[in-house]
């Protein structure tokens, strides 16, 4: 069969050429707008995602990842003692100033982990090794943000919280885009940290009873600035933020999940796919930034099937008479159909692959700058799709013309 | 010429390829009213040549439009092939010019992107040969024409006779019983009308295919079989007299 639509394209070249800019403009920019919100929403999730943990237990009042109340050091011991948990590990979480030696002054997220642990990752170390973080006042940081903190390499030192810090490790693939600076380190060196310039009382009450003891951990402003003070092992009464549980391989989640609830009053236990959907949900519908990006993406849509019904119609108008000639001829409605709407599948095909490589170009120059633009394959056939039904809907609207061809014009010199 | 290669349908056993009864035709714009055609008879013999000539405005072309299914008369009937075509329904209109009808027009209306070869490609597709057979074929109609070696030519490279020889080849194309040719020698020289005018005549003679030739063109005169003249949308007395 001759293809008179893809003839018909070739045509002109300096006019496809304009046309499938225009589709090539509207395919990026739902490609980079979906891509940036699914990069965002991935962003926020990333250490959720790769961790080993099965099960995290947070506050019961925790919001997401980062919106939580305090945990107890002892309740990782309680979580042990659950039946069905294999491991249980602390993670805290915090934020700090950073100050470099200019005196400039950042928010950082500090991140204490159990250096020795398995089953939280922070990212890929990409500089220095993971180890060296259990070394007093040295931390971690993400390649992505060593320019915002002002440092660059190794070695580098700055002061959080009144305290000196170096930098020890670099990773990448570890950093939420909504979040400040993530600085890496073990779960003393951030305890330390978010404790300087206070001093600790602690109270103990016995519950009527006997059963229970009741603490309570007052911080005090300390008056002086304090110089380094050595660093100590975390006590069952200091604060931590989520408790990341493996469960012994077998292990039915729901039913162990139960368990840790009932065993930790006042916390909650989520399966980490259940935590990183709560933290993306949060940070893209209470946000409002997801229904921003979407509208972008929306954007892209329409723009683009402006373009291609704009780009149809003109065609079309332009071999109205081949169409007439067509149907004066004996050609069906629907081959004529199909030249139009063929015509918009070759549109839709040749501007979505330069489209699909223009994104894949910008979303590597963007992550070298810390800003994720994610494309998987399911956004590229997500894309296609929508490019497609683009540009078939925009072919329907040029139909029309065609449909109302009188075929007699064929006649009409 | 190669018009003798073209394969030939079977041939019904009717005699007259067109015949009109009474066929009238109103334009209706906003409280006006236009008669375009009024009470038109005729018959034309299967493989005759038939000129329609008259002055600009009579309405040769509404009436060539009509007696190939393209437009529908206010008033009459039309039999093509013995078949009553003003009450078919528009999808029957288009199966029976797919299969039985071949247009040549002064504009030649080739499609400009496409090739000589596939411009009558096109035709054969929609007449349902495709693949091989169908480049074959418009190949060879091609030769038939005079214009074998200009197939894989796009229509801007060809002159207005070429351009003109694709079109009948395209109207060839599925061996139809019935040619609407409108003005078909008018954007040509004297030499390349002519030539045309000669193969018109074979295809009418040689495959017994019935040619309506709507025309000013004096010099078809003499390959016609009868004319018709048409003035103020009404047949009257033919101003020139077959010679051929």
């Amino acid at each position: 069969m001759v293809s008179i639509a893809r003839k018909n394209l070739l045509e002109d070249i300096p006019r496809f050429l304009v046309a499938q800019a225009g589709i090539m403009f509207a395919a990026t920019l739902v490609t980079i707008q979906t891509g940036i919100l699914n990069g965002f929403s991935r962003s926020t999730v990333l250490l959720i995602e790769n961790s080993q943990a099965d099960i995290w237990v947070s506050a019961a009042k925790m919001e997401h990842f980062e919106e939580t109340e305090p945990l107890l050091m002892a309740q990782v011991e309680q979580a042990t003692q659950v039946k069905g948990v294999k491991q249980a590990e602390p993670l805290i979480l915090g934020l700090g100033k950073w100050q470099t030696k200019m005196g400039k002054l950042n928010s950082v997220r500090l991140v204490g982990f159990a250096i020795e642990g398995e089953l939280f990752q922070p990212g890929n170390i990409v500089k220095g090794e993971r180890t060296v973080l259990k070394k007093p006042y040295t931390v971690m940081a993400d390649e992505s943000r060593l320019t915002e903190l002002m440092i660059k390499n190794i070695g580098d030192t700055a002061a959080v919280t009144s305290l000196p810090v170096t930098l020890g490790a670099i990773a990448q693939n570890s950093q939420s885009i909504v979040a400040p600076p993530f600085l890496f380190s073990s779960l003393e060196n951030v305890n330390t940290y978010l404790n300087s310039g206070f001093t600790v009382e602690l109270n103990c009450t016995m519950e009527e009873g006997g059963e229970n003891l009741n603490c309570t951990k007052v911080y005090l402003k300390t008056p002086e600035k304090l110089a380094t003070p050595p660093i100590k092992p975390l006590s069952l009464t200091d604060p931590i933020t989520h408790i990341l549980i493996k469960a012994e391989p077998g292990q039915d989640l729901t039913t162990l999940k139960q368990r840790l609830a009932a065993a930790l009053p006042g916390t909650v236990a989520n399966t980490t796919a259940e935590m990183a959907a709560k933290t993306s949900t949060y940070w893209k519908d209470r946000t409002g930034l997801g229904i921003i990006l979407g509208l972008g993406a929306a954007v892209g849509i329409i723009v683009g099937m402006v373009v291609v019904s704009q780009i149809l119609y003109a065609s079309v108008s332009d071999h109205l008479k081949e169409f007439g000639t067509l149907k004066a001829m004996g050609a069906s409605d629907l081959m004529i159909y199909g030249v139009v709407i063929e015509q918009s599948l070759w549109m839709a095909v040749m501007g979505y692959l330069p489209a699909m490589l223009i994104c894949l170009g910008v979303s590597s120059w963007a992550a070298t700058k810390g800003i994720i633009i994610l494309i998987t394959p399911g956004t590229g056939v997500g894309v296609f799709g929508i490019v497609v039904t683009m540009s078939i809907a925009s072919g329907l609207l040029a139909i029309q013309k065609v449909t109302h061809v009188d075929p007699a014009i064929v006649f009409k010199a | 010429m190669l018009i003798q290669q073209l394969s030939s349908k079977p041939k019904s056993n009717i005699t007259t390829a067109i015949t009109a009864h009474g066929v009238g035709m109103v334009f209706k714009s906003d409280s006006q009213k236009f008669q375009a055609l009024a009470d038109i008879n005729l018959s034309i013999p299967k493989g005759d040549i038939q000129l329609l000539m008259g002055p600009s405005g009579s309405g040769k072309t509404t009436l060539i439009s009509i007696l190939a299914g393209l437009m529908t008369p206010t008033a009459g009937n039309i039999q093509l092939l013995g078949e009553e075509i003003t009450s078919m329904s528009r999808k029957q209109l288009t199966q029976f010019r797919r299969h039985n009808i071949g247009f040549v027009f002064q504009g030649f209306n080739l499609f400009p992107a496409l090739t000589a070869a596939e411009n009558v490609e096109v035709s054969l597709n929609i007449k349902g040969i495709g693949g091989r057979k169908g480049k074959n074929e418009a190949q060879m109609l091609l030769a038939a024409v005079g214009l074998e070696d200009k197939g894989k030519m796009l229509p801007k490279n060809l002159s207005g006779g070429q351009k003109q020889r694709v079109a009948i080849a395209r109207a060839l194309a599925g061996d139809p019983q019935l040619i609407m040719a409108d003005e078909p020698t008018a954007a040509l020289d004297s030499q390349s009308g002519q030539a045309i005018v000669e193969i018109l005549h074979q295809l009418a003679k040689k495959r017994g295919a019935t040619v309506l030739i709507v025309t000013h063109d004096p010099r078809i005169v003499n390959v016609a079989d009868s004319i018709l003249y048409l003035e103020d949308g009404r047949l009257q007395p033919p101003k020139f007299t077959p010679t051929g």
